[in-house]
């Protein structure tokens, strides 16, 4: 299985990368100890952009301490706060209308186009491919301006509160119109694009064989979301999620785990997203979008566990007069850094970054403080 | 008399160069604008700002401290550069062909040679603030592997480039050579004369072989994506470029299109046979086809990612393999 | 106008350091400067990633502990003029890591910005807007332009 594994022998070179580089869009220190161009051991020292944010949501009413989750990470910030809300509400058992759930389901399927679409144009631009970067980013502006339709803002929306969605995200007629509109604008964009990437048999290439995540390893190293299943596995903590019950959609895996299956994974569960969306708009049902009459009660820790655009997003708490105590929150990049870290080994330097960005890193996400216990 | 045609000569030469060099200040701003930006929809720079306003602005920037273990060797190296791609244009000239020694294919390959040891010396001296230098604790956790090397990302690129000496540009002296079988001589002044006996090289079949070859080698001497191993924006950043500032960046800015345009001169000098004067109008001809290279390359270099070794050693086997089959078929 | 600014007005090197922050207004700005909805090389403003280059450094994000030293050594290494716009309301004032706790400061966040590097154009907004980020590196032309 471990045919990547580095030699045990001394390694004389080590380069480091960071915290500042191109390829990377966050603060983060990659070390990369190579022999002859070729990566041997990687090892990425995170912690740069440590700013404490359960700390800083300790104490805090549970309202206030919801929209802080937002600024957790600019890219899935409807996620945390979505499963931010999610947590409390699980534990005080308020029920949520069904409209605001589609609302919800809206917004976060928009998120995991737009992070995909980033991760996309991002992969592309790694590999130096401008063209097929803009490409995608002018997909992608469709995308956001989506958002900003709906939530105000293009980057964080602050979508959900407690009981539902916030009445300023409640979609119209005109609304939903235009999102019909756009989806199939983007389809037929990422058709094109997909098309385009496939048929390219320079880029195909270069990219396949490139950053191996072998399946055995992922599932070891507790890899989670598309980059778990771009090696194989179909799971999906969407299947589970109750709010998902109503919706037909497929959970799309990939052979390789390399940097071609992890690109390909991202373009096609777009389009499962925007199946989703679709539905979404022809189902969604008419009521009122937030439920206001619910008790506040001491609760002990309260869990949720939802699917983001990286993977599986965990938070917890306790409620104590209102107030949040003991939060924590897991973010899918956490997990994610021993297959960054993996892949790169065995690859040229050029590639290691691209390896890195495989993996769909986060690591504003992912600073939290570890305690690394020693068995 | 004597004195009469050598002072008309420099003149010529000189009026040559000031000519050409106008214009090359223009291909990296053709290059951004009417080919990168348009493929990608977008609208795209200034024709004039990367080729020359950005070169008059780092002029009038001051001029910082390099960090450099041999900081006077190290900015000397972009100048040097420069004037090596400056006598490359001026052997060209037919007044140059006076100088058998200056005007022959050996000594632009041995300038070409100088250009890209060039690249190695810069390098190696370079030691820019974004790796090593980049203060930040980690040395205090240790690592996985203890009693290493801390090497900067310019030595990697300062590796690459000598790797490239070696082998990677092959494809182009493989394809200066070719029309020397034809005109059986290495004087540019034969090979001209050759040709305007006979009709362009570029139109025979080793010719038309030899100049997609050529075509590229000129990306790879350029470090034209795909073939910017040496200044590949997702690991060395810019590479051996990483210190420059002020002026000496200026240069490297202005010797980049200079040399754009001397390379689609020497092609249509030893494939079309029209020598860059502005005593004829043959100097459109290479005007023509520095233009027609730098579209060539832009539309090239925008859908192609960058090569890492794996993708290069084959590619670049292929094209010096196909010089030899040019060169082969010249000499049949 | 010399040829001095006449020069500057046409090639704009900008450089983004990310210090920490949540990670919106970085993605905001490389997409304003390279997606082709904004683009901003229109206005003849390039991205760069090597201090050497630059003209105007961008700062996104609170300056976390770990990231002050970093942000100074690139903020040395631009030779003058140099100017800096702080992009974010993390750059601005903390953000909302940075007086969190009432009077307490955070000690992991070591900003803003102006605390460390001198800044001459604070562009507001969470996340910053493409259209603003822009319009700020836009406004520091005069006194790029003047600058010796």
């Amino acid at each position: 299985m471990d045919e990547k594994v580095p030699r045990s022998k001394i390694i004389e070179t080590e380069i480091p990368m960071g915290t500042v580089h191109p390829a990377a869009l966050e603060p983060y220190r990659v070390r990369l100890f190579v022999e002859d161009e070729i990566v041997q051991e990687a090892e990425i020292t995170i912690g740069v952009n440590h700013r404490g944010i359960e700390r800083i949501m300790e104490g805090l009413p549970v309202e206030k301490a919801n929209s802080l989750t937002e600024k957790i990470c600019g890219i899935c910030s409807n996620a945390h706060i979505w499963n931010s809300c999610r947590t409390a509400e699980m534990g005080l058992g308020i029920e949520i209308p069904e409209r605001a759930l589609y609302i919800r389901i809206i917004m976060g399927e928009l998120e995991r186009l737009h992070s995909h679409f980033l991760y996309l144009a991002h992969g592309c631009e790694v590999l130096a491919h401008e063209t097929f970067s803009m490409r995608v980013f002018y997909l992608r502006e469709i995308v956001m301006e989506l958002l900003a339709m709906i939530g105000g803002n293009r980057v964080q929306y602050g979508c959900s509160v407690l009981g539902g969605v916030r009445p300023r995200c409640d979609l119209d007629e005109s609304k939903l119109l235009r999102l019909k509109e756009d989806m199939d604008k983007v389809e037929e964009g990422l058709t094109d694009f997909a098309n385009r990437f496939t048929s390219d048999s320079i880029v195909m290439s270069r990219i396949s064989g490139i950053g191996v995540l072998p399946q055995k390893q992922a599932l070891k190293l507790a890899v989670t979301g598309p980059t778990l299943r771009a090696t194989g596995v179909a799971r999906d903590l969407r299947t589970t999620m109750f709010e998902y019950d109503n919706f037909d959609f497929n959970v799309v895996t990939q052979p390789d785990g390399d940097v071609k299956s992890n690109l390909l994974i991202r373009a096609l569960e777009s389009f499962e997203s925007i199946k989703i969306i679709r539905q979404a708009i022809v189902n969604i049902p008419e009521g009122k979008v937030v439920n206001r009459d619910w008790e506040m009660f001491d609760t002990g820790i309260n869990e949720s566990y939802i699917e983001v655009p990286r993977g599986t997003l965990y938070h917890s708490y306790a409620l104590e007069s209102g107030r949040v105590r003991h939060s924590i929150i897991r973010t899918p990049s956490m997990s994610n850094i021993g297959a960054m870290q993996y892949a790169c080994i065995g690859d040229q330097i050029t590639d290691a970054q691209l390896s890195i960005v495989q993996c769909d890193p986060c690591f504003t996400c992912s600073d939290r403080t570890i305690e690394i216990i020693r068995r | 008399m004597f004195e009469n045609t050598l002072i008309n000569s420099i003149l010529a030469v000189i009026g040559t160069v000031l000519v050409c060099f106008l214009i090359s200040t223009l291909l990296p701003g053709i290059e951004r604008k009417y080919i990168h930006a348009r493929i990608q929809q977008r609208i795209g720079p200034v024709v004039m700002a990367p080729g020359i306003m950005a070169p008059i602005k780092f002029m009038f920037k001051e001029n910082v401290e390099i960090s450099s273990p041999v900081p006077g060797l190290y900015k000397s190296l972009p100048i040097i550069c420069f004037i090596v791609v400056l006598c490359v244009l001026i052997a060209l000239t037919p007044q140059a062909y006076q100088f058998p020694a200056l005007a022959s294919l050996v000594a632009v390959v041995g300038f070409l040679k100088v250009e890209e040891i060039c690249y190695v010396l810069m390098g190696a001296l370079s030691k820019s603030v974004m790796s090593v230098r980049m203060p930040f604790p980690d040395q205090v956790k240790g690592a996985a592997h203890l009693k290493t090397t801390k090497s900067f990302i310019e030595d990697i690129s300062a590796k690459r480039s000598l790797r490239m000496i070696t082998y990677g540009s092959f494809p182009l002296y493989m394809a200066l050579f070719a029309p020397v079988t034809a005109a059986g001589s290495i004087f540019l002044s034969d090979i001209v004369a050759y040709q305007q006996a006979n009709g362009p090289f570029l139109f025979t079949v080793s010719g038309a072989i030899a100049a997609i070859v050529f075509f590229i080698g000129y990306m790879i001497i350029l470090n034209e994506y795909p073939f910017s191993i040496i200044k590949a924006k997702s690991d060395v950043i810019e590479g051996p470029y990483m210190e420059y500032a002020a002026k000496y960046r200026a240069v490297v800015y202005i010797t980049r299109g200079f040399f754009m345009f001397v390379l689609g001169a020497i092609f249509s000098v030893l494939f079309i046979g029209v020598p860059p004067t502005i005593l004829s109008w043959g100097i459109l001809v290479n005007i023509a086809v520095a233009l027609i290279f730098v579209f060539m390359m832009g539309i090239f270099s925008a859908f192609s990612p960058v090569f890492t070794n794996r993708q290069l050693l084959p590619t670049i086997l292929g094209a010096t393999l196909l010089g030899i089959l040019s060169i082969v078929l010249g000499l049949l | 106008m010399g040829i001095k600014s006449f020069s500057r007005a046409r090639a704009i090197h900008v450089m983004l350091v990310y210090t920490g922050g949540c990670n919106g207004c970085d993605i905001e700005i490389v997409n304003s400067i390279l997606s082709p909805r904004f683009d901003a090389e229109q206005y003849n403003v390039f991205l760069t990633w090597n201090p050497r280059e630059a003209d105007v450094l961008v700062v996104t994000g609170p300056v976390t502990y770990h990231n002050r030293k970093p942000l100074e050594a690139i903020y040395d290494a631009i030779p003058n003029p140099k100017l800096v716009v702080a992009a974010g309301s993390c750059a601005l004032m903390g953000g909302v890591y940075k007086n969190c706790f009432a009077d307490i400061p955070s000690e992991e966040i070591e900003g803003p910005v102006e605390n460390i590097i001198p800044v001459d154009a604070k562009v507001p907004g969470c996340a910053v807007r493409p259209q603003d980020v822009l319009a700020g590196v836009v406004s520091l032309l005069p006194t790029l332009l003047d600058a010796d």
